[in-house]
């Protein structure tokens, strides 16, 4: 396979093991902050159920079929959901490339696959359309709300590329590239000069380079959604607080018990 | 850069004249029924600003400054924003997880009314998350306002937020719609109290508490005051019904119930028919009760602006006459961010209620307590008596997005209803995308019932006025029944200026007192 020279190889190289580890590093510091954030007042919002078991129902369904935004404008619950949940089953299918052997229901996946990634393109053009044509969403848009969407859609075009020739890449190489940059050859290689070779193939890098840049990305921006919504206390409270005392981290005077 | 413009206005100066009060005079929307989302129109409220508290003794008690904007503004800003977003979890969170999908931008009753882009619930959120990103996140730290959507504190940001912070009624209902449940009356809270600490203080909120705290209510009425006006109200009451023995106790140790309420239901109208009503089912039930000159306010305007002390001083009062009477129960009239307080937060703050009752809710409302006495029929009603009426329901937001009642997570809509559909034949819903958890508030809570926020009142207002006009061409509704002393005062002013009867208005208590038939008691 054709060699692209060692230092496009040492940036792959180093960048994957960077963005992977300030992904899961940051991701996690983040979830760590918002934990550690006292919340003095019980604050469900109706209709929250009175137990846990209920709150974990309505979170689910949050999470699930985005129940909460499908009180409002159907198109946006609809392409969100689609958006999300194709992009779900994109990022599982993806695992072929990082477990052996490959397991029954990811490879039964590959039918549908380029569909689904049609799907998300289409619901990701109509969430950048609104963006547009919406003058509400339009004013409260930042740029960095188009530099996320974009950031996806290169990564949605560059993956439907590759699945027509002559954009292919070589599955076998890509298989290799990763396996090897996880040995610890390929932890450190970069570093004495004896980089993994990544694939020649430009679709293959731009993909892999923008995933990447989205890791990056991810845990400094509004894309931290995905873990803080389990912290939000108008959703993960139980709303009993008649019933079951609510401490006040802060208000040392409540920890006593009673301070009337 | 900033000195360019050699100018000796002080920061307070400059602040004074942006956020200047002016009169103004506000027009209704047209009745048509239906709620419309506007275009947006820039600015359109932009000029509709709340007075600033100018009274030095009141601001030194409260510990804000007393002489304006601050000299070095800038610092004690971030310092207390820095406390906010430590201090609540909510504030921090919302900060960082709106994806601005724009799913609330069309859910604000102050939007709905006015137009103006900043009252789009996550427009009023981005203008505290531009001081956030730009000062609080460390790209925002490291490459300035520009990459990060951030904006670099001036004192035009500070009049952006004291105009639209203030044409926030914190009524969450922009958070029904959210994904992630972003509450931006948690921001709002918290941005009125660093503007707060800056000197930026309004007028009609922060009197309120300092009287409250005080004197012990939003009315400023001494313990005497208060007791003439509930003997007022007694003796009217006697000689209306011709009973000597019905009451409206005051300060009476060992009673079985502290009755604590808004203290406009002393003799605002038509806040006080709810008193009747209150005094009757009462008497009729057989269970003594009492108010008290220490807990003589229910309504608690520290929860509006994200200050714990000031909140938890005024509800201390409460808990403090529940124990100095030895009451046996605390059940709380038609209020709505009362009942919040009450129900939600008094349980952290002086809790656990062991001297308390375990049999009842501690505490309860008083909807609970009269739909339960209707349930075992310990009340006899003449429902004909409300056959005048065609009733239909304002659920009060604080009450329809708070905490539960009866147990339920929906009790708060079932059983207000309950109770009117228990005193009258004819009862009508409005529309169900604004009732129960989609209410529209009144457009006067949590701060903006003051003259000086008429016109955003007028147009907030406009969501409710529509609905109502539906269910009143569709249904001949002709009675709008409120649990909560601010929509009570709002509406009522409001329908006139909408072009209905001023009397349509009215609380739930009201129909119970018109209909519960007193002396005729058939076993309890
Ligand atoms: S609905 Fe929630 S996430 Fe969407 S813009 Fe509004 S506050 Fe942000
Ligand atoms: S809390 Fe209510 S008033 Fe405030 S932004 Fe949300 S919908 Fe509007
Ligand atoms: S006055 Fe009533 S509707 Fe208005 S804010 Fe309070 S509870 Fe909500």
């Amino acid at each position: 396979m054709a060699n692209l020279g060692i230092f496009v190889d040492m940036l792959f190289n180093a960048f994957t093991h960077t963005a992977l580890l300030v992904f899961v590093a940051g991701f996690l510091y983040r979830l760590y902050e918002f934990k550690n954030t006292p919340q003095p007042l019980k604050i469900p919002q109706t209709p929250q159920a009175t137990t846990a078991s209920g709150v974990f129902a309505r979170m689910a369904g949050d999470v699930l079929i985005f129940r909460s935004l499908s009180k409002g404008t159907k198109v946006l619950w609809i392409t969100g959901w689609v958006f999300h949940f194709t992009f779900l089953i994109l990022i599982l299918r993806h695992l072929r490339y990082f477990v052996y052997p490959v397991p029954g229901w990811i490879v039964s996946l590959g039918d549908i696959a380029l569909p689904l990634g049609v799907l998300m393109l289409i619901a990701l053009i109509v969430l950048t359309l609104r963006r547009f044509t919406n003058e509400r969403v339009a004013f409260v848009t930042n740029p960095a709300d188009y530099f996320a969407l974009l950031l996806i859609i290169g990564i949605t075009v560059t993956g439907i590329m590759m699945k027509f020739e002559p954009f292919r890449p070589d599955i076998v190489a890509v298989k290799a590239f990763f396996y090897e940059l996880f040995t610890l050859h390929g932890m450190f290689g970069a570093l004495i000069f004896h980089p993994v070779h990544v694939p020649a193939n430009l679709v293959f890098l731009t993909h892999l380079f923008l995933v990447l840049t989205l890791l990056v990305y991810f845990p400094f921006s509004k894309l931290m959604h995905a873990g803080g919504y389990f912290f939000s206390p108008t959703r993960n409270m139980v709303n009993n607080p008649r019933d079951v005392r609510h401490i006040n981290p802060w208000d040392t005077a409540t920890e006593e018990g009673n301070n009337g | 850069m900033a000195d360019e413009k050699t100018t000796t206005d002080s920061p307070n100066d400059v602040v004074q004249k942006l956020v200047h009060f002016e009169k103004i005079k506000p027009k209704p929307a047209e009745l048509t029924g239906e709620i419309n989302t506007p275009c947006i129109s820039k600015n359109a409220s932009f000029d509709w600003k709340v007075q600033l508290l100018a009274d030095k003794d009141q601001l030194n008690h409260l510990g804000y400054p007393a002489d304006g904007l601050i000299p070095n503004w800038k610092e004690v800003f971030l310092k207390k924003m820095d406390e906010m977003l430590n201090k609540y979890r909510s504030v921090r969170l919302f900060m960082d997880i709106c994806v601005r999908c724009g799913a609330c931008t069309d859910k604000c009753h102050n939007f709905l009314g006015t137009g103006d882009p900043y009252n789009m619930p996550v427009a009023r959120a981005e203008l505290m998350r531009k001081v956030y990103r730009r000062y609080f996140t460390w790209p925002g730290k490291l490459f300035g306002s520009k990459l990060v959507d951030g904006v670099d504190l001036t004192e035009e940001v500070l009049a952006l937020w004291h105009t639209y912070y203030y044409q926030c009624t914190e009524c969450r209902r922009c958070s029904v719609f959210c994904p992630y449940g972003i509450d931006t009356a948690e921001i709002t809270m918290a941005a009125r109290e660093i503007l707060n600490s800056v000197g930026l203080v309004q007028k009609y909120l922060h009197e309120i508490v300092f009287k409250a705290q005080t004197i012990g209510n939003n009315l400023g009425m001494i313990p005497d005051a208060v007791v003439n006006a509930l003997e007022f109200v007694q003796d009217d009451l006697q000689e209306e019904l011709e009973i000597e023995d019905i009451r409206i106790p005051i300060d009476e140790e060992g009673a079985e119930v502290l009755f604590v309420t808004p203290s406009a239901d002393f003799f605002a109208s038509p806040h006080i028919e709810s008193l009747y009503g209150y005094a009757k089912v009462f008497y009729q039930a057989g269970i003594s009760w009492t108010m008290s000159t220490k807990a003589s306010e229910g309504g608690n305007f520290g929860l509006f602006i994200h200050n714990y002390e000031h909140m938890k001083k005024i509800n201390s009062r409460i808990w403090e006459a529940a124990k100095e009477l030895k009451v046996k129960r605390v059940i709380g009239g038609e209020c709505g961010h009362m009942w919040r307080v009450l129900s939600s937060y008094s349980n952290t703050m002086f809790g656990p209620f062991d001297h308390l009752d375990p049999k009842y809710p501690r505490p309860q409302h008083i909807c609970e307590f009269t739909l339960d006495l209707l349930n075992r029929g310990a009340l006899k009603i003449d429902k004909s008596a409300n056959d005048d009426v065609v009733v239909t329901m304002h659920d009060s937001c604080q009450v329809a997005r708070g905490m539960e009642m009866g147990g339920h997570p929906e009790g708060q809509y079932d059983i207000p209803r309950g109770v009117i559909k228990g005193v009258c034949n004819r009862f009508v819903d409005m529309p169900q995308e604004t009732i129960k958890e989609r209410t529209y508030c009144c457009g006067a809570g949590q701060g903006l019932l003051g003259d000086d926020m008429m016109p955003i009142r007028v147009k907030g207002a406009m969501p409710r006025m529509q609905a109502y006009s539906a269910v009143k061409k569709s249904d001949g509704v002709n009675f709008l029944a409120l649990i909560c002393a601010i929509c009570k005062a709002q509406l009522s002013k409001m329908l006139p200026t909408y072009g209905f009867a001023m009397e349509e208005a009215g609380g739930v208590h009201q129909l119970v007192a018109k209909a519960i038939v007193l002396g005729a008691k058939e076993g309890v």
